[in-house]
Parts: structure tokens; sequence; C-alpha cells
């Protein structure tokens, strides 16, 4: 975009994170599914008790999985740990609040300092974590015409919000780094991913200077998006807006903002604005949370794999190139379906380096896209880590073409057939016999004899004009590579 | 020493949903001057190196394990908190409009 | 049944009346009968909410008990078939909770407060629950939404608050012994007007779930009786921690009751005297009385000490910059969406601000005056002059105590300046009804237990209370020490 050539922006990020722990953070109802059902579907206020419904008289008593998780994710960002912190009150009035204040942390959070590192195209970037606190989510309201409905359900869930510094200049930049934070957050096993279902949320400040300004302009805060997508335009939308608003000389009014999907926009929440004042201050139904050392390493020792780990080891053991290895570990899902891919293949007697690759291709290759098309994640298709094994095994073998590969795993995906069954069905074996072969190829040579003729005066190009040819009279099932091999030899022979 | 007037009860009460009547405000105000004014001796106490205290005591936390307890509910299966809802609709609290 | 009930209430203890149910002298259904009739009848508003039905339920459960076994399990049921008074403050599962406050004047709660339920499951019987000072904000129980309670034995008097009810309730014969709570002196203040013992135990000895909240960090359940051995046997009951609440202390509860009998080693015992709590302000009776039972301790062996508390004069601003900054975010739940009060009908609703604002026009004006005063304390700009620095100048009163206790084992003083004061008489200056919690705030302040035993009376007969503080977790040694004296021979 023109507009970044004399502005740049800077953005930062807050995340809430719904931890996926099995009780609420200070009581014991449930966070986790059941039944088939999540908790955003189960009966409107069924998943209440006197405590998260914020009855007179209840207490908070913390969970102690939260602070595990919490720790968790300070340890996979490289925070430092407050051995001592705190639990404070943030006060004001919403009908989805239940107690009229949200117990969170202040002045002492659980994980401060830490960093991220990210790759865009543009190289490197280190992404600093300001904090790391712990707190309680509210309920959820639906909106009618003239009245709004309660639902307390979610009141009460985990959550850890995560803090960057004000450090990334780009929507490119902020993109890469909420799919690494997603990423480094499903990796550890402390939240489920899912942002349809609201467990990762982003709030986003943003403001714009004329570039290689030391003085920062008024942000404005984007709250509450919930896809990488909507993030990125909301963004994009933003800046420019920004961006025009000071073309015309006008100023940057400090507000929260919502995006409309829909259309494309953000847009100004001053009217519902009142200046919140949150008066602060420590909670007195929480005792100061002591986290020893010895706590601490207990968890650092429990740690699963990092993505970042994970990428590295790509790299070395399976001699992925960086970027490749960074598709692959761009999500767990999609880590772990690569892994089991190469175990399916090591099974069959595969070298696990000659397996990467060709696998490598095909996830970050047809699978990425129907996952972008129909903007899915990866479980949400039929594929399974046998049917990519099987279609990488099957093109090795020449059996099917890179094209005829491609379509198997597209039917895979909605289908969830095998992938032999595909392929008989659609008829997308390759024919590398030749005596099916031969007939084409003659036909072929007696119908463009003038070609023929130039081919053998010299004009080499032409080969791949009769492989197209030959691929044409068998219905594009001719092994193009065997084919070229056999055209060569029949043109150079006679 | 602070001087309470009548613009700033205001606006404390509007930070705490507080209606009062003008005859209240001004009663209140003047009410408020006083006890800041008695609270204000606490500005002359030395508390150089005094941490803020909020418990009594330095006692361990107490944590709760990970371990569902099912919601509260009546004879008739009916979750307990919603018993003394004032206002119920197919189940949630109802309140005046929000947006 | 007249010579066990209401006239000669020393008659009236746990231990009299167990070994009145193991003669068959009485039984449970009819001592509980006998106590809602004169309850019921009674012109103090003592009662907000009388548990008939379930009260008379409990005393047949405790007479097949007694049946069953032959005599009152004691061991087993410590309270067996006793009636009790709770504070409209504690909830109690399927029963009307008001805090004596129209906002939650038919509010019925989910839940029992664990105090409550452990009296219950000691075979307590509940007679109902007990009027007070609105949200436990006063003292005198002049804010209740549902009118004053009398003074026992003075009507034109107030009983003192916030626990007002269940102090003329147990002292004029309407029940056995009750519950109130304690956070600026709510317990003893109104144990010293009425006469009768009051004790509120070290901050985290009982648990604060169900206790509805005032101020989180100064809150405690306090058992309010006529004598100081039943102290002892409600307290021993309800104590021990609480994993429904993050503050219960997580030490394990004692022998309180054989301690309270045990006789003190008064050779050993130092008590202090405040120098800072002698001062002009004092009534001279109540003065008299209190140095007339420090010179008993004296004669019996134990030392006075005079010591300083020299943080005492700002005990009452801390206070009042810290309780009500804990009140105006406790209170931010009482927004008409869940419970309580709110318009009727949709055509007074209006807008969600005029809603909550109608909602919380439900407040009477003690406590709408302590919600802005909270609010005003923990706000931008305000924070750090007033309610830090309040936070700041506590932990310099409960390190004066500290200090003290390095060199004495208790502390004793007057609970109030004066005796029960006329009705109407404090209640147009705020600053002068807080002025009354002088001696019994610093110890909520510091978290430590202190009672309130009667030590004489006035020229109008009005009840004086001595006041005496414990180091924390020491009930055990100061319910002895307030046995003693109470048994003392004139």
């Amino acid at each position: 975009m023109n507009v970044h050539l004399e502005f740049e922006a800077v953005i930062g990020l807050e995340v809430h994170v719904q931890l996926s722990t099995h009780t609420k953070i200070f009581c014991a109802c449930r966070v986790r599914p059941h039944d088939g059902k999540s908790v955003a579907e189960i009966l409107v206020n069924s998943n209440t008790c006197p405590v998260c419904a914020g009855h007179p008289g209840v207490l908070p008593v913390i969970n102690r999985k939260v602070i595990d998780y919490a720790i968790r994710a300070g340890l996979a960002t490289n925070c430092k740990i407050n051995p001592k912190n705190s639990f404070a009150r943030k006060n004001y009035f919403y009908p989805d609040l239940p107690k009229g204040y949200q117990i969170s942390q202040y002045e002492t959070p659980i994980c401060e300092q830490g960093w991220l590192d990210i790759t865009t195209q543009s190289g490197s970037k280190r992404v600093t974590i300001q904090r790391i606190h712990m707190e309680e989510d509210a309920g959820k309201s639906v909106h009618f015409n003239d009245y709004s409905l309660v639902n307390l359900n979610r009141a009460g869930v985990p959550l850890i919000e995560i803090v960057s510094g004000p450090d990334m200049r780009t929507v490119e930049e902020a993109g890469t780094y909420l799919r690494a934070l997603h990423a480094v957050v499903t990796y550890l096993g402390i939240c489920d991913g899912n942002m349809q279902e609201g467990n990762f949320r982003c709030d986003a400040n943003v403001s714009v200077m004329p570039k290689g300004s030391k003085k920062l302009g008024t942000r404005a805060e984007v709250k509450n998006v919930n896809s990488f997508r909507f993030v990125e335009k909301a963004l994009e939308y933003e800046i420019a807006r920004q961006i025009g608003v000071i073309r015309s000389n006008g100023a940057v009014i400090q507000e929260t903002r919502t995006f409309d999907s829909a259309k494309g926009v953000t847009v100004s929440m001053r009217s519902k604005e009142e200046a919140h004042d949150y008066r602060y201050f420590p909670d007195p139904d929480l005792v100061p949370l002591l986290i020893s050392e010895a706590w601490i390493e207990k968890v650092r020792s429990d740690l699963p794999e990092l993505p970042q780990q994970k990428k590295k080891r790509f790299e070395i053991e399976l001699g992925l190139s960086p970027y490749d290895a960074g598709v692959l570990t761009s999500s767990k899902a999609m880590a772990l379906f690569f892994e089991d891919v190469v175990s399916a293949l090591v099974n069959k007697g595969w070298n696990p380096r000659a397996a990467a690759k060709p696998i490598s291709n095909f996830l970050s290759g047809e699978v990425a896209r129907l996952m972008n098309e129909g903007d899915l994640e990866l479980s949400q298709g039929k594929l399974k880590p046998e049917h990519i094994a099987e279609v990488v095994q099957l093109s090795k073998e020449g059996i099917v073409s890179s094209t005829g590969a491609k379509q198997v795993i597209a039917t895979v995906w909605k289908t969830g057939d095998t992938v032999h069954s595909i392929v008989e069905r659609e008829g997308l074996k390759q024919v590398s016999d030749l005596s099916s072969l031969e007939p084409a190829i003659e036909k072929m040579i007696a119908t463009f004899t003038h070609q023929v003729a130039e081919y053998r005066a010299g004009k080499e190009k032409l080969l791949g004009f009769f492989v197209g040819q030959v691929m044409k009279e068998t219905g594009g099932k001719a092994n193009p590579g065997l084919l070229q091999e056999l055209i060569k030899k029949k043109l150079s022979g006679s | 020493m602070i001087e309470v007037n009548e613009a700033l009860t205001r606006k404390v009460m509007g930070l705490a949903k507080l209606k009062l009547s003008d005859g209240e405000v001004t009663t209140f105000t003047a009410q408020l001057q006083g006890i800041l004014n008695y609270i204000d001796q606490l500005s002359r106490v030395d508390v150089q190196g005094v941490g803020s205290m909020t418990h009594p005591f330095d006692e361990p936390t107490p944590f709760r394990e990970d371990v569902v307890c099912p919601s509260p509910v009546d004879t008739e299966g009916r979750p307990k908190t919603l018993l003394s809802a004032p206002d119920v609709l197919d189940g949630g609290y109802k309140v005046p409009s929000i947006l | 049944m007249e010579e066990i009930i209401g006239k000669n209430i020393k008659m009236n203890t746990v231990r009299e009346i167990h070994d009145a149910f193991d003669s068959g002298q009485l039984s449970p259904v009819a001592l509980t009968q006998g106590y809602l009739e004169v309850a019921q009848k009674s012109h103090h508003n003592a009662f907000l909410t009388f548990c008939e039905k379930r009260a008379l339920a409990q005393a047949k459960v405790a007479e097949r008990l007694i049946a069953h076994e032959g005599q009152v399990p004691r061991e087993k049921f410590p309270l067996l078939g006793i009636p009790l008074g709770i504070k409209d403050v504690l909830t109690i599962d399927g029963v009307r909770t008001t805090c004596a406050s129209k906002m939650l004047e038919n509010y019925v709660p989910p839940y029992t407060a664990t105090v409550v339920a452990r009296l219950e499951a000691a075979g307590a019987v509940i007679l109902g629950k007990t009027n007070m000072d609105e949200f436990a904000m006063g003292g005198s129980n002049e804010n209740s939404a549902f009118g004053p309670v009398l003074h026992p034995t003075h009507s034109d008097r107030v009983p003192g608050g916030s626990s007002g009810g269940s102090a003329t309730a147990v002292r004029a014969g309407l029940c056995v012994a009750a519950l109130g709570s304690d956070t600026g002196g709510s317990v003893r203040l109104p144990a010293s007007f009425c006469g009768i013992v009051g004790m509120k135990p070290t901050y985290g000895r009982l648990s604060r779930y169900g206790l509805i909240a005032f101020a989180s960090s100064l809150d405690q359940v306090g058992p309010m009786t006529q004598t100081v051995e039943d102290a002892a046997r409600l307290f021993e009951v309800m104590a021990g921690h609480d994993p429904l609440d993050s503050t219960s202390s997580l030490r394990s509860k004692e022998n309180f009751v054989r301690t309270c009998l045990t006789v003190p080693d008064w050779s050993r015992i130092k008590i202090g005297v405040p120098n800072e709590y002698f001062v002009s302000g004092l009534a001279p009776n109540v003065e008299k009385s209190v140095r007339t039972a420090l010179q008993w301790f004296e004669s019996q062996g134990a030392k006075l000490v005079p010591i300083s508390l020299p943080h005492t004069s700002y005990a009452v601003a801390v206070y009042y910059m810290v309780a009500v900054s804990e009140a105006s975010s406790n209170l931010a739940r009482y927004d008409g969406v869940r419970y309580g009060a709110r318009p009727s009908l949709a055509s007074e609703t209006g807008d969600l601000a005029t809603f909550y604002e109608r909602v919380r026009a439900n407040f009477g004006s003690e406590v709408k005056r302590r919600i802005i005063l909270g609010t005003f304390a923990l706000s931008s700009g305000y924070y750090d002059a007033y309610y830090r620095r309040a936070c700041q100048v506590r932990r310099l009163i409960q390190q004066d105590f500290d200090e003290a206790f390095k060199t004495v084992d208790f502390i004793a003083s007057p609970v109030s300046p004066t005796t029960a004061f006329r009705l109407g008489e404090k209640s147009q200056d705020p600053l002068k009804m807080y002025l009354n919690d002088i001696f019994t705030i610093p110890v909520n302040l510091a978290g430590l237990p202190a009672l309130s035993v009667p030590c004489g009376e006035d020229s109008e007969k009005l009840p004086i209370g001595l006041h005496l503080i414990a180091p924390a977790f020491q009930e055990g040694r100061l319910l002895c020490l307030a046995h003693a004296f109470e048994r003392r021979s004139a």
C-alpha cells in the first residue's frame, strides 16, 4: 500500500486466551465441553453457581491449574515469573459482570518481560511481551430491540491476557505474531485455540506516525476481533483511516472501536463509552500467590515441545528449509499431522528425510489451499495422515501425476473416501506402460509431421508441445516424465 | 486538604451508579467534606518505607483442585442461581438494552 | 418453663439446657416453641424473619436423637436443640436474608453460610434472622430499613450496632445465643451496650463464606452469648478452615471450651493498659467500671502494665477509608440483574443507566454515604493519597499491637466511650457516630481477637463492657481470662 511510504504504523496486541481447564478460575463450575456440547451451547445459565453468579456472601478460591497454565505460558514466552503476585479488582458496571467488578491482576501480574521471535517476509523480529496476567471472563449478552438477555455460563471461565509491547510496524508482523502466539498456546495444551468459540480474542492498539518519527501518534483500540483475517483487515482499514484523518489535518481521537466484518470497517464505540475509572485495588478476598522456584521448575520440566523447538528439529533432523518448517509448525494441528504422515511412511520403509519434503509440499500446497478456501481448520476436513502417506507413495511410484495427486487430496478432504477408491473412480491412474502409450505417440508423430521435422532439425523446444499433444490424446493420464523420455527416444531413433 | 464540591460528588455518584436528589447532594457534600477533613490527618503520618496492608496475616494460599462440581439445581432441575432472578426470559436475565 | 425462659436468663446457658434435657425437665420442641412465642410477641423488633416450621423440625430431630441415645450426645452434637438467632447478614438456603435493606427485601439465598451450616450440623435450632444496621453499616441499629431495634431493658436507648438485633435478642431472652458480625466493633459494641458477651475472633478464624460482605479484610462472624463459656462453645463448633474461603486460616482449631474453663495462671499474666485509651471523652462511669475490673485482675496476681499504642488516634480515619473502599466494591453487585429489588414495571425501568440508579436507590442513606466515600477513595487521582495511605497507616497500627504484645499477654480497655445513648442522639452527625468505635476499630484493623464481657453498670443501670484483646489466634487464652473475670465473686 502506498500509504506506508510516508507513514509507519505502531501496533500493540492484547490477546485474551481462554484456558482449557476443567473448571472456572474461582469456582468449580464447568469449562470444558461434555456430552458433546460446549459450554456456549448448553442451556442458558445452567452452568452457574452462587460464586460465579456473584450472589451476596460468596468468595473466590483460585484453581491451581490456572496458575500452572499461566506459568507455562510465561515460560514459553521467556517471561520472568513473579514469585509473589496478587489479584486486583477492576470495578465497573455491566450486566454480564456479576460482581460489578472483574477479578484480574494489576500491579503484580504473574509473568512479565518476555518475548516472541517471529519471521516475516522482511526477516526476523522480536516482539516483546510486557505482561501476562490471569483474570476471569464475563458472561455474554444477546441483544434485542428494547432489552438484552444475560447468560452467565461463561462468567468465571479462566483467561490469561497476553500484552505485547507496541513493537509491530506492519499488518504482516501483527498477523505473524498472532499466529505464532496461537501456536504457542495450543502447543502448550493450555488453550483449545478455537477462535470462532472465542478461545483466543484479540484487541489491537494501533496508531500511525510519519516514517522515522520518534513521537508516537494517538492510538485507537479495536476490540474483540475473533479471527486472524479479521484482525489483519481491521488493522489495514484502521491504519488507512488514521492516515486519512491526519492527511486532512484532523486529529486521531483516542477511542475504542469495533470491527464490522461484513463491511470491513472499524466503527467508533464512543457513544457507549464513558470515562472508565476502574479504581483498581488489591482484592481482599484473595491472599497473595506465592510461587516457588520448585513449582516453576516442575512446570518447566513438563513443558511440551514448543513451535520454535519443533521447527528447528524439522530443519535439522528432516532437512526441511526454515520456510517449510515454519509453515508446518505454524499450528499444532498441522505439525502433529505432519509427524503422523512421516511415521506412516517410515513404517512403509521410507527414510524420514526423503519423506519430509514431498509431504511438506502437499501440506503447504494443496491442503493449505483447501483450508484457506473454506476458511477451515485442518480438523474440519476429512483428511487423515494415512491419506497423505498414500498419495506420497503413489506419486513416487508414478501411479498418479502431480495434478492427479491434488485432485485426490481435494476429494478426500470433502468425502473422506480411501485414496485407492478415488483413484479408481475418477480414473486418475497415470498411464505408464509402453503398450498404452506407444499407439498415442505414433498417432501424434503421424499427425504433426511438420513439427516433427522442425524438431529433428534442431527446434528442441517442441518436445513440450509433443508431450502436451499426447497428454491430450490420453485424456491427461499419461505419465508426463515417462512420455517425454519415450518421445525423445522415438524421435531420435527413426 | 481536599476541597469537596458538588461537582466531585456528582462525578463519584456517576461512578457508583447512585442517584441523589439535589438536596441530598448538598447534604452529602457537606458531610463528605467533614469526614475528609477528619481523614486528612493521615497525610501527616510518616509512612516512609511502610508497606501497604491488605491482609492482616501472611497465610499460605489455599488452592482448589481442578475438579468439576455440578451446578446446583432445585428439585425440578432448574439452576438454583436463577431462582432469585427478578426477570428471566428464555433462561436469560432480562435487562434494559445494553446497546 | 417460665423459670427457664425469659425471666431468669442466667439459667439458659447451653450446659444448663442440656442438663434440663437430660433430666427430662425440658424438651427441645417445648423450648423452641417457647422461645418462638416470646420472640414473636416482643416489641424490640430484634427479629426480621422467623423460621418457625424449620426450627420446629430441627427441634423434633433433636428430640428424637435424645430419645434414641437416652441423653444428649454432647460430644457429637454440642449444640443439640439450642435455639439461636442469626444476624440477617448471613445466608441460609431457602430463608429470606435481607441485610436489613430494601435492596434485599425479598432475597432468598440459594446456599447456606458455612458457619451456620456448622452450627446446624452440631444440632442447633435456628429461630430466625435478627435485625441489624443496613449492610452492617452503623453503630446503633438505627439504620435498618425495617425499623430500629430497641435496647433490651431501656427502650429509649439504642442497643448498639450493627448487630443490635442479636444483642437485644440474647439479653431479652428471645434466644439462647446469637451470631453477629464485627467489622469495626459491631459484635462487641452492642454486647457492651446490652450487657452480654460478644467476641470477635482473629481474622480468618471463622469462615466468611455466606457472610454478606461489608469490608472483606475486616469482617468476622462472632458469637453473642449470655456467658463466656457459651461463646467458647459456639466458637469451637464454627472454627476451622473452610475451603470455600481463601482468607480462612489453615490453622487447626483447638479445644477452646476446655481452655476457657481452666483457671488462669495469674502470676504469669501481664495486662497492658493503653495510655491513649484513657483520655477525656470517656464517660466517668465507664472509666470507673473498667478500672475496677483492672484492679480485680491485679488482685488475682496479674500485673497491669501501661503501654502505648501511638497510632490509636488515626484508627478511625484509617477504618473509614479502608472499610468504605472495600464496601463500595462489595456492594457493586447490587444491580438488580440477578437478584434484589428493582422497578417491576417496564415503564418504570428506563434505559440501562436509569435502571441501575433506580435499583440502587434501594440503599439507605448511610450505605449511600459510605459507597460514595469509598468510591472517592479508590478513584483515579485520589487512590494514593487516600486508600493506599490508609493501608500503610493500618500496617503501623498493627505494628503498635505487635510491639505491645512483646511485653504483655492481653490488652484491656473500655469497649466504648459511653454507655447506650438515646435513639436519635447521634444519628444526625455521621462523624460523631463513627467516633463511638474508637476502641474497637483498631482490633479489626490489626486482625486480632477481642471480646466484650460485662463489667458493671452506670447510674441508670445501663451496662458497661470490658474490652479484652489477645494476640492473633489466642482465643483460647482470651476466653479463659474472660471466663475467670465473669465468674469472679463480688
